[in-house]
């Protein structure tokens, strides 16, 4: 009785385990197909905008990559302005909006009374959730008037002192890198503070209590213990932020002024690769039209090169601490 | 009468040469919750006292009172004076820095720094002191050393610490609070994520630092309190049930209970 039952279960097993196998050979092949599909999407994406922006990318030798002009009477394009505003912005971005995201982290982390953790750290999640072009509203009709006001201030304090003076100085219009770069700080502002967040409080508790045994400070424990500890999150959220600055649009196309110029003023009007395409998008047909998409494909490449020194960065480091 | 006038003055049972850590009626609160009821006891220098008890006797909250660790969180308080060479530390006044620089701690899993093994030892030292370059050296290899580790690091110090084993990071931890020139050691159960091995050579060193420093370890292993302490404090339930001589505790407790626990019939 016994072994006649034995023989079938041995077959069901047998059968069982094939069954598995094929079931996960099949469950392989569709998450490797997501995988690729996101790489084909991005492959195709970067090919098309290559493709679209050929005329003004091989047309005239490095023109495109090496001149600041932009006249479309002429058909005469150069794409520095629109990378020099794009990088100004997105840096002013991040130099106002990481120091922030990190004091905001380490107060919801560490020092923050536990009931007001949760109502700080929504607020922060809904300022992620407003849409570019409230905060591309908000910023001509509150915020450019603001700073129309305040810049003459900057003019005369800043702007006087040696090196970064020149940064300052300028007509007190609003509209500018600098109020772009403030919008931008706003925006970025929760992707950093969050990630940030998130990744602090997976600090091992003993780990803080280990450095504050030894006699360190709170801001010892951050600064040498918490930070590097959770340093590569930390620059992938700084990333995250970055990334979103980079390829912002409506809100910088409200307040950054529009205009080809490459200047030293943080207080001039600039453009930037998206609001550039925002802008003009409609009228361009031709070459004009090659040229728009042409900047596309260059956001890409900025976006690549920002990322690839983010990585060799992050190699740097641990490199220094012995990894 | 004469058993009355021994219950009092059990906890405090004398011990031989000269008391560190005077403890005097210390209660714990953590949030409202009373967690030491009244603990008293004189922990000697250079010796070993091992602190055993069940889990949730609040060995630990009492270890984390000599340095005044707890104070990091809020809603917890201390009450009662805890004497170190005469000196209450739970006085606000008592300086926080000199207060760590004189008490060391090592926790039960071992933590090293995200650092390399060199900066591990040397990140605390230069929190209290400006040393040159080859003091710090010289500074760090002594730590290095005491804990027993130095053969085993000394051609990685420049890598990181994490690279390093469970029990090698353990006696760097011991390595990184010993470089202070701490006059204490506290312990946190310092073996209960090692292997017999590690645990072993953890133990050892236990035993050579005490010429040194005065050593308090809380441990759940007895056999480990056994074999490394001078003497023993059994703790139930938020208070201190015996203290004395370790050899007393564990060959004729006074009290049933330490002989009910030490004998494994409850904890």
């Amino acid at each position: 009785m016994q072994v006649t039952s034995a023989v079938p279960l041995a077959r069901d097993i047998d059968r069982r385990a094939r069954a598995d196998a094929r079931h996960d050979r099949i469950f392989h092949r569709v998450l490797k197909f997501c995988a690729l599909l996101v790489l084909a999407t991005l492959l195709g994406a970067a090919l098309s905008t290559l493709w679209g922006g050929r005329e003004v990318l091989f047309g005239h030798g490095l023109h495109f990559l090496t001149s600041d002009s932009w006249n479309p009477v002429e058909d005469d394009y150069g794409a520095l302005a629109p990378i020099f505003g794009t990088l100004v912005t997105s840096l002013i971005a991040l130099v106002i909006a990481v120091p922030i995201s990190f004091g905001v982290a380490i107060f919801l982390t560490e020092i923050a009374p536990t009931w007001m953790r949760g109502p700080v750290s929504a607020a922060i999640e809904l300022l992620a959730g407003i849409p570019s072009i409230i905060y591309g509203m908000w910023g001509l009709f509150v915020f450019v008037p603001f700073m129309a006001n305040i810049e003459p201030a900057l003019s005369d304090t800043l702007g006087n002192l040696p090196l970064i003076g020149k940064l300052f100085q300028g007509p007190p219009l609003g509209l500018g890198l600098l109020t772009a770069g403030i919008v931008l700080a706003v925006m970025i502002l929760p992707f950093i503070s969050s990630v940030m967040r998130e990744v602090f409080q997976t600090v091992p508790t003993r780990l803080k209590e280990s450095s504050y045994a030894l006699g360190s400070t709170t801001w010892e424990v951050l600064w040498d213990i918490v930070l590097p500890y959770t340093r590569s999150a930390v620059i992938g959220g700084i990333f995250l932020g970055l990334g979103r600055a980079l390829g912002e649009t409506m809100a910088v196309t409200f307040v950054l002024g529009n205009s080809y110029n490459i200047t030293a003023s943080l207080l001039m009007p600039g453009t930037s690769i998206s609001s550039s395409i925002a802008n003009e998008f409609n009228e361009a047909v031709g070459v004009h039209r090659s040229a728009l998409i042409a900047l596309g494909f260059l956001l890409f490449v900025v976006t690549f090169v920002v990322l690839l020194i983010a990585r060799l960065m992050l190699h740097q480091l641990a490199k220094r601490e012995g990894k | 009468m004469n058993d009355l006038a021994a219950a009092v003055a059990a906890p405090l049972a004398s011990v031989d040469g000269r008391t560190k850590i005077k403890v005097r009626d210390v209660h714990f609160y953590y949030n409202g919750f009373h967690a030491l009821k009244g603990v008293s006891m004189d922990i000697p220098e250079k010796q070993v006292t091992a602190i055993i008890g069940p889990s949730g006797c609040g060995k630990s909250t009492l270890l984390r009172i000599f340095n005044r660790i707890y104070a990091i969180y809020p809603k917890l308080e201390a009450k009662g004076s805890i004497e170190l060479d005469g000196e209450n530390i739970l006085d606000p006044g008592y300086s926080m820095n000199r207060l760590r620089s004189k008490v060391g701690m090592v926790f039960q899993k071992p933590v090293p720094f995200p650092m390399t093994i060199f900066e591990n030892v040397a990140y605390g030292i230069r929190h209290h002191e400006k040393l040159s370059k080859s003091d710090m050296e010289s500074r760090v290899e002594q730590a290095l050393r005491s804990s027993a580790l130095w053969d085993e690091v000394k051609d990685k110090l420049k890598q990181n610490a994490l690279g390093l084993s469970g029990g090698q990071q353990q006696r760097l931890c011991i390595a990184r609070a010993i470089a202070l020139k701490p006059e204490v050691l506290l312990l946190d159960e310092p073996t209960s994520a090692l292997d017999p091995i590690a645990t072993s050579r953890i133990e050892q060193l236990v035993e050579e630092l005490k010429s040194e420093f005065t050593i308090v370890i809380v441990t759940h292993n007895m056999q480990q309190a056994a074999r490394v302490s001078d003497y023993t404090a059994f703790m139930y339930i938020g208070e201190l049930i015996e203290f004395g001589n370790t050899e007393k505790i564990f060959t004729k407790p006074d009290k049933k209970q330490t002989e009910d626990y030490i004998t494994g019939r409850f904890g």
